[in-house]
């Protein structure tokens, strides 16, 4: 295709966007300027902060490097495809119960980026959980109250597998 | 009742942080919005021969270009003139006209329809610099003969005070041992998480500007913007939304977004501008560039005599504070939680072709590592006990109140009792017993120690003392609508702080409501109160306060309009208490039948029925001056392994005892502590901002700026010890700046014990592993 | 920071890939995870007129075993890279260099292919692969070609490839069974680019060690071989400290002005001494 504006088809948390971008559009921009989803936040646009994290099919990338184009046909998930009906899922409500989130930034990449690790990790270890949120740079919290609402949610998630 | 102040409530805040549903600047839709784009100077120190705008303005897109020449039409400059004995007056246009002082400094502005075609279109702007010779540093700013970075200043001191109290040269000739220590700590920036911007909307019809921008400051914000465009206050408004962060970084009134306003009204359109991160790593705004040296006098038992500090700092090019604002508090506090009478301090500020210096989140953080550090100093040199050097010059409670050599009172602190608090809770024998196992495996341990003594809150009659233009003050107000819906307000602005959380438990106790009842509404210029605004650690204890007054003056009405609803003489007998009026009859709190809503009710839509001369409405509003400094204290003990091999530093535990008097949600305290303190660990051991010799900033990426993750950060234990300030309403101090102190200074602490067995001092900072491996090189250790 | 205007086409088989390439020469770049490109587009450092993305082309992702060789096509990305089965049984090197790179997310994206183009002194899997005496195999119009790691890497950010060529796979040659290995770098925080790091392997014949493989990356422009500089005696009492000093002494290492040629090397001495003992300990 040519570097013109070109219509294309975003599946975005379960839903249709239909939107006319250029091919160098970045996908954090697409989102929040032609899905009007303004959740996912632009940092630094080169990968290393981690706020605009997104997931396609499940798995976590930074949407600041990827074009709106290459996501055509994947399922991509926002922080707005993730509480269901107002109820938050059980890492939001843990980060909700530690105070592990101060200005709220860089939240939404965390939530997205922990909530698939988890999904591969049930049984973390604290300095696995550091490990993996080593991604995601916060400048408010010190990162001890996010790791103890992972950890938190980790045992949670493991309680009801058990159960 | 239980009040709620004291409880560690949920925020309020996260649901929709949580959620994505924030509403940070960029995230506001502005239908129409053009987007501003600059472009910044490649050199370092430059004279503009000549911008040729054509190409870029002819671009598709494009609506207008625009440089400083047009810009000091529409706007006036920035005098930075304080009566400040040694501080040299300067001026600062809109956007530069005559030379640049920076790599990074904007030159010229292109509005365009969207960002992706304004960076196209900046390409085509073609500008003719004259390269002059850069000053890169604090030695080469002095130097005679250096290139003059402000050529209206004889030199590049830009400012130098001096002061002494007692007779500290008697001292140092009395004595007969003299410690000498020096302190190097580089340059930083605040790197929030969101950068710098702005969305500014010109009403043509009303003659009105809206500044849409995250800023901790709105009221002042919007003094100072009305006046550099020439309009009355009234004509302006500054929102605040959602703030991404902001550490001192968000309260000036950037170039940028004043270029962003005035050009809303020239253009009479929407102008919106988003910093991207080299931008704001390059040029918003850097901080804590400082070399200090200290001398002290002390007799056989490490007791201090007399101290001498000498500070120079590199304020950058440009000042968008006074230059003697940062490193003055350091001097004020240096002797901390220590009995020293005969002190000295000799302080220099000089320009340098960096971006311009401002407050970051403990803007005078080096003052604790430059204390302590002395303190260890003499220790290493009469072979005592570190700790017992300390004990030896600390404050006892009996001391206070203490009046500092610089004429500061401590009062209600209790840095002895944290200090031995900390020194339990680590255990610091078995602590040694460890450290001296590992040295004979070759495993170099250490424990840092830190005692913070914090400037917070500064009143009124601080800035009156210290000569400064300004004031301390809060306001605020409280609210019940006629439904008995509870709305306050104060002149702050959160960036991450809780006070929607925080001030409702306040308000909600002083008032005698539910807290979940209490809105807090803050940002806006029109709505909230005139206000200071958030910085220097006195959110909590102003706004805490003047919140309390507001809250108790409505609440003496509301029980007093009860008593005329309930036919009682007095109020004395009844109290609200979750939104019921509740009367004290035989030794027991009963309900009556009046609830908070049947008194608003009254308030508002009957007021016939309220007590003779009473206004209609339930409304109330403060101003609060606090005392003219709060201080609060804290240890930080910190516990590091240095592998000598690599240099690398680990941190394996660390905790801080802390003494921040009342508090109103321990969560929200606690997560100011382990913000503050990761700040001061991520700056000390990894955050650099690099000039080199040619004025190009080196650390235009957070591949450069390294900013500390998760797992450089240890876990942090917060051990809460607190007293109250009986000088505030509340009790309360302010706490949000010490753990960036003690951060700084326990690191160091830490790392200089663990290299004790080879006999060498870090001096200087980032702890970088070259830098520990330049200091044990060749160094054999001793046991 | 936003890139410069660029076409873009999303072939679907490597024969399209490579006509896209024939097509466009050096005026288009091959996108692949783009965790290292798309930072320099957002910056500009990179401005490709034409973007050929290689995501959606078939065959390209698999890993396999064939003719005695643990075959990664070039988009295996470093997180399955990391948790492959056949990977950790014949190639483990390589599955723990890709396990180290970067972050959680960036790991999910990156490739191998992406990776030894991009030919970053400082990266892990290009050290890898020249500890490891792989196979790079290019394919181009006019067929393919094998490329041994040890002579694939020209320069810093350059290789041997061709504007028309495409990385399709890495040929790896299956680990021995008595071999031991050991990887180790040193960067300042988790994550980042490494200031140096050291790969290698060791072969145990029965009681002693018969042959070490070494290479060391990020102080020279390509990461190098160093068997040569590794005394004899593998193994031997006492033989790790002075083999590391002696790795050290002879690595090339190149000037940097952040941080001096001294450091680096007793960086390389610490992380050869670890892997060494890494690679004696596991070679069983």
């Amino acid at each position: 295709m040519s570097e013109l504006a070109q219509p294309l088809s975003l599946n975005v948390n379960g839903e249709a966007h239909h939107v006319l971008v250029e091919p160098r559009k970045l996908l954090c921009d697409v989102l929040r300027e032609d899905c009007s989803l303004t959740g996912t936040h632009v940092g630094c646009e080169h990968g290393v902060c981690g706020a605009c994290t997104v997931l396609l099919d499940g798995r976590p990338v930074r949407s600041c490097l990827i074009y709106a184009v290459q996501a055509q046909g994947v399922a991509i998930t926002t922080i707005e495809g993730v509480a269901q009906q107002g109820t938050l899922s059980l890492l939001q409500q843990c980060l909700h119960e530690m105070h592990g989130l101060q200005c709220g930034f860089c939240t939404a990449g965390i939530v997205l980026t922990m909530q698939a690790w988890l999904d591969e990790h049930p049984n973390p270890s604290e300095a696995e959980i550091r490990g993996a949120l080593s991604g995601n740079l916060c400048r408010c919290t010190g990162y001890h109250n996010i790791v103890r609402a992972v950890a938190a949610a980790a045992r949670q998630r493991g309680k009801e597998a058990a159960e | 009742m239980t009040g709620s102040v004291g409880q560690a409530l949920l925020r309020k805040e996260d649901y929709r942080f949580l959620t994505g549903q924030g509403r940070y600047l960029d995230d506001l839709a502005v239908a129409g919005a053009l987007h501003a784009h600059f472009v910044r100077s490649p050199h370092a120190h430059a004279r503009i021969r000549a911008i040729d705008v054509a190409a870029a303005s002819g671009v598709p897109g494009v609506v207008r270009v625009v440089t400083g020449r047009e810009l000091a039409e529409w706007t006036t400059a920035l005098r930075m003139a304080p009566p400040i004995e040694g501080l040299h007056p300067v001026e600062m246009t809109t956007l530069p006209i005559d030379k640049v002082r920076f790599i990074g400094d904007p030159v010229v502005c292109i509005v365009a329809r969207d960002r992706y075609l304004a960076e196209d279109a900046a390409e085509l702007v073609a500008i003719e610099y004259e390269p002059l010779a850069p000053v890169t540093s604090m030695d080469g700013a002095l130097a005679p003969g250096a290139a003059l970075v402000d050529e209206t200043l004889p030199s590049n001191l830009i400012s130098h005070q001096t002061f002494t109290a007692g007779d500290p040269k008697r001292r140092f000739g009395e004595a007969s041992i003299m410690v000498e220590a020096e302190f190097h700590q580089h340059r930083q920036t605040h790197a929030p998480i969101e950068t710098r911007g702005c969305c500014v909307v010109w009403d043509e019809g009303r003659q009105h500007l809206t500044m849409h921008v995250g800023n901790q400051v709105p009221h002042p914000y919007r003094t100072q913007l009305a006046r550099r465009l020439r309009l009355s206050e009234s004509q302006v408004t500054v929102i605040s939304p959602d703030i991404g962060g902001g550490f001192g970084q968000k309260i000036a009134l950037y170039r940028e977004e004043l270029t962003c306003a005035a050009l809303a009204r020239v253009l009479r359109r929407p102008v919106r501008w988003r910093e991207d991160r080299t931008e704001n790593l390059l040029a918003a705004c850097h901080a804590r560039e400082d070399s200090a040296r200290t001398r002290a006098a002390v007799d056989k038992d490490g007791r201090i005599l007399a101290l001498e500090l000498q500070i120079t700092e590199d304020f950058g090019g440009y000042c968008f504070y006074p230059a003697n604002y940062v490193a003055r508090v350091v001097a004020l506090i240096l002797t901390g939680p220590y009995r020293i009478a005969d002190y000295s301090y000799d302080i220099k500020v000089v320009l340098t072709n960096k971006c311009g210096y401002g407050p970051m989140r403990a803007p005078m953080a080096m003052v604790s590592w430059i204390i302590e550090g002395t303190i260890e100093a003499i220790a290493r040199k009469l072979r005592l006990d570190p700790i017992e050097v300390r004990r030896v010059n600390m404050l006892h409670a009996s001391d206070l109140p203490y009046r500092m050599p610089t004429g500061e009172t401590l009062e209600d602190i209790t840095p002895r009792e944290t200090f031995e608090t900390a020194l339990a809770r680590f255990n610091i024998a078995d602590f040694r017993a460890r450290q001296q196992a590992d040295r004979r495996r070759g495993i170099y341990r250490g424990v840092g120690i830190c005692c913070v003594v914090e400037s917070t809150t500064y009143g009124s009659a601080f800035y009156k003392a210290a000569g400064i233009p300004g004031s301390g003050h809060e306001a605020g107000w409280v609210k019940i609508e006629p439904s008995g819906a509870v709305n306050a307000s104060v002149g702050l602005m959160a960036s991450g702080q809780g006070y929607e959380t925080t001030f409702a438990q306040v308000v909600a106790d002083a008032l005698g409501v539910a807290p979940q009842n209490v809105r807090l509404n803050i940002g806006n210029t029109d709505t909230a109160p005139y206000g200071m605004g958030s910085r220097g650690a006195r959110g909590g204890t102003v706004g805490g306060s003047v919140l309390t007054l507001a809250a108790r003056a409505l609440r003496e009405k509301v029980l007093a309009i009860a008593a005329t609803l309930l036919g009682l003489n007095s109020s004395g007998e009844l109290r609200l208490n979750l939104g019921r009026v509740e009367r004290h009859l035989g030794g027991v709190w009963t309900e009556t039948p009046l609830s908070l809503t049947d008194i608003a009710q009254v308030a508002y839509l009957d007021p016939l029925r309220l007590p003779a001369g009473m206004e209609p409405g339930l409304e109330a509003h403060k101003a609060y001056d606090p005392p003219p400094m709060t201080y609060s204290n804290a240890t930080h003990v910190c516990e590091a392994v240095v592998d000598i091999c690599t240099g690398a530093i680990h941190l394996q535990r660390y905790l801080v005892v802390e003494d921040c008097g009342t508090v109103f949600n321990p969560a929200i305290v606690t997560g100011q502590q382990h913000g503050a303190i990761a700040m001061g660990l991520s700056g000390a051991l990894l955050e650099e901002v690099v000039y080199d010799a040619d004025g190009q900033n080196r650390s235009g990426s957070f591949a450069d700026y390294m900013l500390a993750t998760a797992v450089e950060i240890p876990p942090i234990e917060v051990i809460s010890q607190h007293t109250p300030n009986r000088k505030t309403p509340t009790g309360s101090k302010g706490m949000s700046e010490g753990g960036v102190m003690g951060a700084i200074g326990a690191v160091m602490s830490a790392v200089n014990d663990a290299l004790a067995p080879f006999g060498v001092v870090a001096d200087r900072q980032p702890l970088a592993p070259d830098y520990i491996r330049t200091l044990v090189r060749g160094k054999m250790p001793t046991p | 920071m936003k890139p410069a205007r660029f076409s873009y086409e999303a072939p679907t088989s490597i024969a399209d890939a490579l006509a896209a390439l024939a097509a466009r020469g050096t005026e288009a770049k091959i996108i692949a995870g783009g965790q290292s490109l798309a930072p320099m587009m957002n910056m500009r450092i990179a401005q490709p007129g034409h973007l050929i993305d290689i995501n959606r082309v078939s065959g390209l992702g698999e890993i396999r075993l064939q003719d005695g060789h643990l075959v990664c096509g070039a988009l295996t990305r470093h997180a399955d890279l990391a948790r492959h089965v056949l990977a950790w049984t014949h190639a483990p090197m390589l599955a723990f260099a890709a396990s180290t790179i970067g972050h959680y997310a960036i790991r999910q994206r990156g490739t191998l292919g992406g990776s030894l183009a991009h030919a970053d002194p400082a990266a892990q899997l290009p050290l890898a692969v020249v500890a490891l005496d792989a196979r790079i195999e290019i394919a181009s119009q006019s067929g393919n070609r094998f490329v041994a790691a040890t002579e694939f890497f020209a320069s810093i950010f350059t290789t041997v490839l061709a504007p028309h060529e495409l990385i399709v796979a890495v040929h790896v040659p299956l680990a021995q069974p008595s071999e031991g290995w050991g990887f180790r770098l040193f960067a300042r925080r988790a994550g980042d680019f490494a200031l140096a790091l050291v790969a290698c392997t060791a072969v145990r014949n029965s009681s002693e060690i018969a042959a070490v493989r070494l290479a060391v990356g990020g102080v020279a422009p390509t990461p190098l071989r160093l068997d040569h500089a590794v005394p004899k005696g593998f193994g031997a009492a006492d033989w790790i400290e002075p083999a590391a000093r002696a790795i050290a002494a002879a690595a090339p290492i190149e000037e940097n002005e952040r941080i001096s040629t001294e450091y680096r090397r007793e960086l390389v001495a610490a992380l050869a001494h670890g892997a060494l003992t890494d690679a004696l300990e596991n070679a069983t």
